[in-house]
């Protein structure tokens, strides 16, 4: 493990506004270390997936601060905060987020596109990093004839191709079967520990725990001691 | 734009609909604007025909088919005017007409010489240099199967008088109803019974080197009794008589209009409904750190190439349409500048449809992506 460049100090977060609005986060401060996986644990409604909206620069949140590689994103502008998660962000949805109409591998290469990336440089990369998450034979499938397990491992080849220093996984095994689930967190903490990158997970399961350095547990917008 | 296409083009029937809907707007822009472009032409054909500088015209006369008469005394005052090369008059008259079988139609008998233009329709003779065959009348094409004419020439009578078809002349079709009937002046005269010096128009001749408008105005000034148009003001004047103040001609302008604002609406819609059905993709985008101008290429993107598709399929088959339809409706004609015409709005419609697209899909929160 060696330092964190993602931590939030202070962070509160109210959803809605007047009688009906709810305190999400309440005066969280966590700090992130590189090199590892984290695991946010908490029921439902515990603001786990607030955190990680906060965390991935998709929520400004109204009072505390959010460091990012030593910036402050809280005073970033939105085109700002959009080139951060670019930069230095990679995100993996339960629902895993691929688009329908590319196949594996150009799903994996629509992340450099957005950064004005292309060509053959571009689509080979793609092609090794799918290679290696074991991909290789269906690189040219689309997501809708691929199994769970299989779309998280494109999603995770998506979120490679940019190299980023944090990468945020929300409910990363929640639609997939044990095995899959198991092979999805093996990947990620070996990504952590063999490119020292900051993995911060949010899930409901348990088992997930033996993966991870460091775990963190969430009950009505605040961090607890120990998870419940 | 590998994504902005391959959306398109991974739903091939919602991409064919869209389209479909797009080529609508262009169909129905192409058609109600040949129509109206079409009776724009049939208003003043006759107008156009001739390449006189001027037209004198009776007092308050709207158009060229709702003719009056002039006095014989204008054609020689005109004359008499410094600047003024020749007048030349024309006849027009609702007179009737008999086929050989003893039927009875209604025609508009149009009656000029040779100087008031060489496109004039007239019953030239032959190798003559010129000379008009005597007893003859012109008829367009569309209008043979209505006065039944077998066969060219074929003898008929108008108002009494002995007259024969000497031939068919093509794009002078009337929309009153009364089909147009060419003759010489002196013929024209004859069978209407009203004689030489009763012209519905004098057309002027300007001699070179004098300035139309300033002709224009002596004859207006020497003759307040009548009108004085140029040829462009006259057939303007016919055009817009015929488009604005009569009820057909406002219908076509409307339906037009019409045609118009439903291929805004049909591309807006469908443009739209594109963007919401993609809104969860777009969220994912922004949280991919995509930028605004990334997400919006996308959009426009797929506006263009609706717009692209709809554009060829509306105008590939409004254009056969048209010429379909010109078997009921002589005087439709699609002008080829009417397709850009037509497809600019388009693409402008396009682009304005996924304006409000792209402000729905830069909008979209990008902490969706967290719920499943």
């Amino acid at each position: 493990m060696s330092d964190c460049i993602l931590s939030v100090h202070g962070v509160h977060v109210t959803m809605g506004t007047g009688e009906t609005s709810v305190r999400a986060l309440s005066d969280v401060s966590l700090s992130f270390p590189a090199g590892a996986v984290t695991l946010i644990m908490g029921p439902s409604g515990s603001g786990k997936t607030t955190l990680l909206a906060v965390l991935g620069c998709l929520l400004k949140p109204q009072v505390g601060s959010v460091m990012v590689n030593g910036t402050d994103v809280t005073a970033a502008g939105e085109e700002e905060r959009a080139r951060i998660r670019r930069d230095q962000i990679g995100f993996i949805f339960q629902s895993f987020r691929l688009f329908k109409a590319l196949t594996a591998v150009e799903n994996a290469m629509l992340a450099m596109e957005i950064s004005g990336k292309k060509g053959p440089q571009v689509r080979a990369q793609a092609e090794r990093i799918l290679e290696n998450l074991g991909l290789s034979e269906k690189r040219h499938l689309k997501p809708d004839e691929l199994s769970g397990g299989e779309k998280q491992r494109v999603a995770i080849a998506r979120v490679l191709m940019r190299e980023p220093k944090i990468i945020l996984a929300d409910e990363p095994t929640a639609s997939l079967d044990s095995q899959a689930g198991e092979r999805i967190t093996r990947i990620l903490r070996d990504i952590a520990e063999e490119q020292q990158r900051t993995v911060v997970m949010v899930s409901h399961d348990e088992w997930l725990a033996r993966f991870a350095e460091k775990v963190v547990g969430m009950h009505d917008g605040k961090v607890v001691e120990p998870p419940i | 734009m590998r994504l902005a296409l391959r959306n398109l083009l991974h739903d091939p029937t919602r991409f064919v609909v869209t389209s479909l809907g797009v080529a609508f707007a262009v169909f129905l822009m192409i058609f109600q604007g040949s129509l109206l472009i079409g009776f724009f032409g049939a208003a003043a054909k006759v107008i156009d025909a001739t390449d006189t500088d001027l037209w004198i015209a009776p007092r308050g006369v709207v158009c060229f088919d709702f003719a009056a008469t002039l006095d014989s005394r204008f054609r020689e005052i005109a004359q008499g005017i410094s600047g003024v090369e020749s007048v030349n008059p024309i006849s027009v008259n609702f007179v009737g007409y008999q086929i050989p079988d003893g039927q009875h139609r209604t025609v508009v008998l149009i009656g000029a010489d040779p100087k008031v233009g060489l496109r004039f329709p007239l019953p030239y003779l032959p190798d003559s240099g010129g000379a008009l065959e005597p007893e003859a009348i012109l008829v367009d094409e569309t209008n043979v199967p209505e006065l039944e004419i077998d066969a060219v020439p074929s003898a008929v009578e108008i108002n009494g008088r002995r007259a024969h078809i000497a031939g068919i002349v093509h794009g002078f079709s009337s929309f009153l109803g009364s089909p147009y009937v060419f003759a010489s002046y002196d013929d024209a005269a004859r069978y209407s019974r009203l004689g030489r010096q009763r012209a519905a128009y004098l057309t002027v001749r300007v001699a070179r080197g004098y300035d139309v408008a300033a002709v224009k105005d002596k004859l207006a000034l020497e003759l307040p009794e009548v009108d004085v148009w140029t040829h462009a003001q006259f057939e303007r004047r016919s055009q817009w008589y015929w488009v604005g103040k009569t009820g057909a001609g406002a219908a076509i302008l409307t339906a037009a209009v019409l045609a118009f604002l439903i291929g805004l609406v049909l591309v807006s819609q469908t443009i739209y409904a594109t963007t919401m059905e993609h809104l969860e993709e777009f969220a994912t985008l922004k949280a991919l750190g995509a930028s605004k101008r990334f997400t919006a290429k996308i959009v426009l993107t797929q506006a263009l190439v609706f717009c692209a598709m709809g554009g060829v399929v509306g105008v590939g088959s409004a254009i056969p349409v048209v010429k379909l339809a010109q078997n009921a409706v002589a005087w439709i004609y699609t002008p080829l500048w009417l397709v850009p015409v037509v497809l600019l709005p388009s693409l402008l419609m396009c682009m304005l449809a996924s304006i409000t697209s792209i402000r729905t899909a830069l909008s979209v929160e990008p902490a969706k992506v967290f719920r499943v």
